[in-house]
């Protein structure tokens, strides 16, 4: 394997200073000169008619600036996917949740625009709402949107192979059910934005978002401006998980009001209204029917689920289709099908959240393969072994394994947790479970159908010649990107990471679609890798002609010239270099040239030295309808062993550890592939154990906060044995590709699995909340003693 | 969200409070860790004109061990009881609530006294106050006052504290030899967390032949305010300590003695299945303390 200088190394992150000492800039910390505070009026109602709005009073009151209503906003809609663009900045003539935008107000002080939206008068008729999917399908159901009969905001159809023939073959079919609850992102940072108009008409939005580029292009469409007078920033974020995967409608509200009062306006979400805009996990209602021979190989998969997907459709067309496509691997499986419904009902729409659309799917699936290997007598471990794809395959829907680490993930788990010793010995309460997963390295393809370059970099020596500055417009939302791309930046180039300054997150910079489907290490490093080597390029072409020497002959590395045969005489060099800093103490007087006298040199040949690096996915697999979703240039995995204990007289679950394997690919940076893993692991406990979003008959959320929404504690984290398994992806920069979310994957699974292995139930409903495995045991002795 | 506006007084002394007290009466709300009181104003279940913080009055700040008793002021925070050798001596069930109340952060803040006047039927501390027979020590302009702390709630934040009357702190006889007490919260994850039910207990045994002398049981969650389990009480007196019986005294908590809710929180069904395990857990706790003695 190549040797690397800074990748795959422990390099400290290159925001650590500026978070560890609170001096990293976030949303909450900017103000501008003459700032206006806005606030939203939002319904009060799950589905009513508006009948008038009356704004008059609101206007009147002191220090109020504007107010404005979807009259002032238009009524362009906007959404996720062009193919479903269902919402509009503020509802025109019905609201369909509690929550749904009316009217917005800009005034001087935050307490003034809230008390001016208290003074907005509107009339509403109040319609029946639905708020289950069950509800939302029966025939008279209200209906929330005309061109979507019957509620079904989408539903997808596939079968590869065949089922019905496949589960006939089969000796052993398992069917179950299995349903989460709706989620909240839970992100510590609310959203929040600021817009300014500028006298040139310029319009400048910065914004806590994971997806600058999309947000953007979403401005631009709602207010009618082009591209090029839309800028959207984003400062350092307190993560996104996939709620701030696209445009808000508080956003939008704030440009509206900056553009007709002139002023930049800050507006933010309190937690409330986070948990009213919603755009979390789903909740998924899926039904599995696996068959297998007795040898354990697998046959057939027939899946069928249903979404709860709220009013709109935010990323719900996509979301039903990950559902059943990222079921296609990682073992090897030629039958399967799927029917997959996303509901509409007065609900807040859900969206995308780590692990998008996939999560419960495998953790339905996962219980499944364990629940044949306890009939057929067979390890779980062994059983997916058997049944594992190898490197090179594709899935019965045309997903490619480019590189596929699997097994290995779980003979490092099976070794890191000391599962052979334990299965079958815990003692009783306690139990072993493991379960594995796979996700894609990035969307192969953008939101919008376009042939765009899914992210474009730009590196720029510094005339001195010492620095390069790398421009991106990828968004660092916490999980450690820039740190990445800057260690990619000085690997490639072959300069100390020191030697880097790195500036992304501002649509000026170029074009990145984002942080969403753990995309970004892969894409914009590729097109870091690209730029940085256009840069390097530049320079080693001028040492060339200067040294008479060939290019092919040369490299940059840990901040000097390579020669590879022998070292020139280059003193005419390093003599017009010292020229060149008359007076300064830090000439150079090394044995080898550096790569500052080097880019030196090109910058007095040829003027700023800049590269120029872009990336979009080679052609991908599938030509069936949703083929583009699921299909990615690479695919992490990765397997997990939970070990836990059950209170078998209470129900409460501990989870005592866990161990997880993962294959990213190259690890660019080891620290910060555990610190995905392990947040993984949290985000995964939650859900399983805890998390789910709680409404009232009137579909308003009773656990609006973060005491009531039980997001894991450092008291309930268990230690995580995080074991990075790296494998050398094809199609990603220096091999690398995904940990950001398929390490979510074998989390919830697995738990179910050793919560099953220590009290005998297995769980159809999540969270695993202490009354629910309670229930569970005392159907299940009921059970044993009749 | 934002704090609505107050007018915000800081007496040094419990006369400059009283007297605040009076002079507003219910206009005002008094300010101890504020964990529950800011949270209230900023979620607008409640308004006030005038916040009354009691933090600069040193003297309810303090734990003061009289031998026989201790008084502990209403502004002693969980953490400061958590540290207390006093209470960590003598009131393991106390410390077993202050411990686990909130997070450490909250822990920091949050009184005993607040812990109290907040009465939420879920409160971590009020359980264990009931059954080490706690008096609730009151001040006004009027004079002093002494309630036991069983009759001080009257349903959820409500208690029989007067207009005009602020808490200064609590009296507790310190329990002789032979007893033992503990309590147990039970909710969903391991912190931060609103209890499903919580119960504690506190036993004394007859040392000459292991019999239970006296037995006090209180469960929380269950009803308007923390309640006495007395069905459950009766079942231990004058009986020798054993699993069985303990579970027997836990299935008395459960069928005869509490009357919870079906809420977000959980069922009526499973907080009585977990009151009776709670019992017979605490019972348990405390009398393998006292066998350690
Ligand atoms: C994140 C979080 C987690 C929590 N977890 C728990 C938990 O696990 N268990 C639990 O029991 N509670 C919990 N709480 C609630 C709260 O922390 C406790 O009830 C705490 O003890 C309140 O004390 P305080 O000093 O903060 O009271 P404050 O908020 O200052 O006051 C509470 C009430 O008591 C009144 N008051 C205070 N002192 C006096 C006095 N001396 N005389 C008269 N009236 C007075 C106030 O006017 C107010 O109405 C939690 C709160 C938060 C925010």
């Amino acid at each position: 394997m190549e040797k690397f200088d800074i990748i795959s190394s422990r390099a400290p992150r290159i925001d650590t200073p500026d978070k560890a000492t609170g001096k990293a800039v976030f949303i909450d910390d900017i103000s501008k000169p003459g700032m206006l505070y806005g606030a939203l009026l939002q319904s009060p109602h799950a589905h009513a008619k508006i009948l008038s709005i009356d704004t008059s009073k609101a206007e009147k009151l002191e220090g109020v600036k504007a107010v404005i209503t979807s009259k002032d906003a238009g009524s362009v809609k906007y959404g996720v996917s062009p193919a479903r663009y269902d919402e509009t900045v503020f509802a025109i003539d019905k609201v369909l949740y509690v929550g749904d935008e009316i009217a917005a107000v800009a005034a001087v002080s935050l307490e003034t625009a809230q008390q001016a939206v208290q003074l907005i008068k509107v009339e509403y008729e109040i319609l029946p709402a639905v708020f289950t999917v069950e509800d939302a399908l029966k025939k008279e159901a209200p209906q929330l949107h005309e061109n979507f009969p019957n509620n079904l905001c989408a539903q997808v159809h596939q079968e590869f192979g065949n089922v019905e023939e496949g589960l006939k073959q089969s000796d052993i079919i398992k069917t179950t059910t299995l349903k989460n609850k709706r989620q909240d992102g839970a992100c510590i940072e609310m959203q929040g934005c600021i817009a300014e108009y500028d006298v040139r008409e310029v319009l400048t939005l910065i914004t806590s978002t994971q997806v600058p580029h999309y947000v953007q292009r979403t401005v631009a469409m709602v207010l009618g401006l082009d591209i090029g007078k839309v800028r959207v920033k984003k400062p350092y974020l307190g993560a996104g998980f996939g709620i701030k995967a696209s445009a808000n409608p508080m956003e939008l509200a704030c440009c509206i009001l900056a553009v007709k009062t002139k002023k930049p306006v800050k507006m933010n979400y309190n937690r409330e209204q986070v948990f009213m805009y919603s755009r979390a996990r789903h909740q998924f209602t899926h039904t599995i029917t696996t068959g297998a021979k007795k040898d354990g190989t697998i046959i057939a998969l027939k899946h069928e689920c249903y979404l709860d997907g709220g009013a709109y459709t935010s990323f719900g067309i996509a979301t039903v289709y990950y559902t059943g496509s990222l079921l296609g691997g990682p073992y090897k499986l030629a039958n399967m099908s799927y029917d997959g419904y996303r509901v509409y009902n007065n609900k807040p729409a859900c969206g995308a959240q780590r692990g998008h659309g996939a999560v419960i799917a495998r953790a339905c699936f996962e219980q499944q393969l364990d629940m044949i290997a306890e009939e057929i007598g067979m390890d779980p471990m062994a059983l997916r072994i058997k049944n594992m794809m190898n490197t090179g395959d594709t899935t019965c829907n045309d997903l490619n394994m480019s590189s596929f680490g699997m097994s290995e993930c779980i003979e490092a788990v099976r070794k890191g947790s000391d599962w052979d010793k334990k299965k079958g010995n815990m003692p009783k309460g306690k139990g072993i479970g493991m379960a594995c997963g796979f996700f894609v390295s990035g969307a192969g393809y953008p939101i919008y159908r376009s042939d765009t370059f899914h992210g474009t970099v730009i590196v720029k020596l510094t005339e001195d010649g010492g620095t390069a500055l790398v421009y991106t417009a990828s968004a660092e939302i916490g999980q450690g990107s820039d740190t990445a791309f800057a260690m990619i930046a000085a690997e490639t180039l072959g300069i100390p990471l020191e030697n880097i300054r790195l500036a992304s997150g501002d649509t000026d910079m170029g074009v990145d679609l984002g942080a969403y489907s753990s995309r970004q290490t892969l894409m914009t490093g590729h097109a870091t890798k690209e730029a940085a080597e256009h840069a390097k390029q530049q320079v080693l072409e001028v040492l060339a002609h200067k040294l008479d020497i060939p290019m092919e002959d040369m490299d940059i590395k840990k901040g000097f010239i390579e020669f590879k045969n022998h070292i020139p005489d280059f003193s005419v060099l390093r003599t017009r270099y010292i020229k060149e800093h008359r007076g300064w103490t830090d000439n150079p007087d090394s044995e080898k040239l550096t790569f500052k006298e080097a880019s030196r040199i090109a910058f007095l040949e040829k003027g700023s030295i800049v590269g120029t690096g872009k990336y979009k996915p080679q052609l991908l697999g599938g030509k069936f309808k949703g083929a583009a979703v699921g299909t990615s240039p690479a695919y992490g995995c990765s397997a997990q062993v939970a070990q836990v204990t059950v209170d078998m007289e209470t129900g409460q679950v501990t989870i005592d550890h866990i161990t997880d394997a993962h294959d990213c690919g190259k690890a660019i940076n080891m620290t910060s592939v555990e610190g995905q893993m392990e947040g993984s692991v949290s985000m995964g406990i939650g859900e399983a154990m805890h998390e789910e979003v709680i409404f009232d008959d009137k579909g308003r959320v009773v656990n609006n906060d973060l005491a009531e929404y039980k997001i894991v504690t450092s008291m309930d984290m268990p230690i995580v044995n995080a074991i990075v398994v790296e494998s050398n992806e094809p199609n990603g920069p220096y091999g690398a590709k995904e940990v950001g979310e398929g390490a979510i994957m074998p989390t919830i699974p697995a738990i179910l699995n050793a919560v099953y292995d220590a009290a005998g139930v297995r769980m159809n409903e999540l969270p695993l909340t202490p009354e629910r495995v309670y229930n569970a045991i005392q159907v299940y002795r009921k059970k044993l003693s009749a | 969200m934002l704090l609505p506006k107050f007018e915000f007084h800081e007496p040094a002394s419990i006369q400059e409070a009283i007297e605040l007290k009076k002079k507003y009466r219910t206009d005002a709300r008094l300010l101890a860790g504020g964990t529950d009181l800011l949270v209230h104003l900023k979620k607008k279940l409640i308004t006030t004109d005038h916040v009354i913080s009691l933090l600069r009055i040193k003297d309810l700040g303090q734990i003061k061990n009289n031998k026989e008793s201790v008084e502990i002021g209403a502004c002693v925070t969980m953490a400061r009881l958590s540290e207390s050798k006093v209470i960590q001596e003598n009131f393991c069930a106390i410390k077993a609530g202050a411990d686990n109340l909130g997070t450490h952060l909250i822990r920091n803040r949050a009184t005993l006294g607040g812990n109290v006047c907040n009465a939420s039927p879920a409160a971590d501390t009020i359980c264990s106050l009931i059954v080490y027979q706690a008096h609730a020590l009151l001040e006004s302009t009027d004079g002093k006052r002494e309630l036991p702390i069983e009759s001080f709630f009257m349903s959820p934040g409500k208690t029989d504290i007067r207009d005009n009357e602020i808490l200064t702190g609590f009296k507790l006889s310190i329990p002789g030899k032979n007893c033992g007490a503990h309590y147990i919260q039970l909710g969903k994850r391991k912190s931060s967390e609103i209890n499903i039910v919580n119960v504690a207990s506190f036993i004394q045994f007859d040392p000459s032949d292991q019999t239970i002398m006296n037995s006090r049981i209180a469960l929380g969650s269950v009803a308007a305010t923390p309640i006495r389990s007395f069905h459950a009480e009766k079942i231990l007196q004058n009986k020798k300590a054993s699993e069985s019986l303990f579970y027997e005294a836990g299935e008395a908590a459960r069928h005869k003695d509490c009357k919870p809710i079906d809420d977000f929180r959980g069922t009526a069904d499973y907080r009585k299945a977990m009151i009776g395990v709670l019992t017979k857990r605490t019972l348990d706790a405390a009398f393998k303390q006292v066998q350690a003695q």
